[in-house]
């Protein structure tokens, strides 16, 4: 009962760890140039793992959006139906920036500490 | 073009419309681009999901009144970090209540902040009508704003100078929440440095 707790928190804590990750996962694959609503999803899955649901990256591209960190156009589409295109404003570049350094600091400082842990010693 | 059956049609059809009704309060504009960007996904989810069908990626989207909802929490997140309007701000704070501990945290403070500023401004207006009864009295060891009154060993201690003083606390309050408020919303989506 205790390890099905354990078990339970665990994932808990990493599904709340992917979802903070996500704005600075959604403007990162955004780096390299435009993507559609879908593409973005399936960049995330790709490149990252984050399986995140639909509905929840949508609201986040119109919030981020309405900041000034992306910009999106309606293109035409082989599909037969137009897309919505995204990508980075100047603002939305130096966000990207500032979260990757911020995260990679992030990162390294707690490599070092769990270091030990990992090793099981 | 994507080829629907009419069944298949009507699921989405019907799943725009819940939506759209659930987005009711937000701007026509903002309303049709959101329900266009939905279609859109749809479309371009069902080929690749030929056997699993519309239910597959409709689930994945969500119920439509928890798709309104999560839109209708970011815009308010992004509209209230630069207003100044303290209704907004409060349903802001209620809406964040709903998604977790700093969001609750955030409300109570909006609550606390915004009623003691109406206490201080209500005893303001008060005060003329009942000079006797309100003011900030002072007595075994306690310390009382608003309505007490005199009695043995508590006196008043700001006299005339009552309302003025109240007034810019109600004022000091008001706006001090509101700045806090302000900042705590936006500074929610950044990350720590």
């Amino acid at each position: 009962m205790q390890g099905n707790n354990n078990g339970e928190r665990g994932q808990h804590w990493e599904a709340q760890l992917r979802k903070g990750c996500l704005e600075m996962a959604i403007l990162s694959s955004l780096w390299s140039g435009r993507l559609y609503g879908l593409e973005i999803l399936r960049c995330l899955a790709d490149k990252s793992h984050l399986e995140v649901a639909e509905g929840t990256v949508y609201p986040i591209l119109a919030r981020l959006k309405a900041e000034g960190l992306l910009q999106s156009e309606w293109v035409e589409a082989e599909a037969g139906h137009p897309r919505k295109y995204y990508w980075l404003t100047a603002s939305g570049r130096r966000r990207a920036q500032e979260m990757a350094k911020a995260w990679n600091n992030f990162s390294a400082s707690l490599a070092i500490l769990v270091e030990p842990v990992l090793r099981g010693k | 073009m994507t080829n629907l059956t009419p069944t298949r049609n009507k699921q989405i059809e019907s799943y725009l419309a819940g939506l759209d009704g659930a987005l009711k309060g937000m701007l026509p504009k903002e309303r049709d681009e959101i329900l266009r960007e939905i279609r859109t996904h749809i479309l371009d989810s069902l080929p690749n999901n030929p056997e699993a069908g519309v239910e597959t990626v409709l689930r994945g989207l969500g119920a439509p009144e928890r798709l309104a909802e999560q839109y209708q929490t970011e815009f308010l997140l992004t509209q209230a970090g630069h207003s100044f309007s303290p209704w907004l701000l409060l349903s802001t704070a209620w809406r964040w209540a709903h998604t977790g501990v700093r969001g609750i945290a955030v409300f109570m403070l909006a609550m606390v902040g915004y009623v003691a500023a109406l206490g201080f401004l209500a005893t303001a207006l008060l005060k003329p009508f009942f000079p006797n009864r309100i003011g900030l009295w002072v007595g075994h060891g306690n310390l009382v704003f608003g309505a007490t009154g005199p009695g043995p060993g508590v006196h008043e201690v700001l006299g005339s100078s009552y309302i003025p003083v109240t007034m810019l606390l109600a004022f000091g309050t008001a706006v001090g929440t509101t700045h806090a408020l302000r900042w705590l919303i936006r500074t929610r989506r950044r990350p720590a440095h």
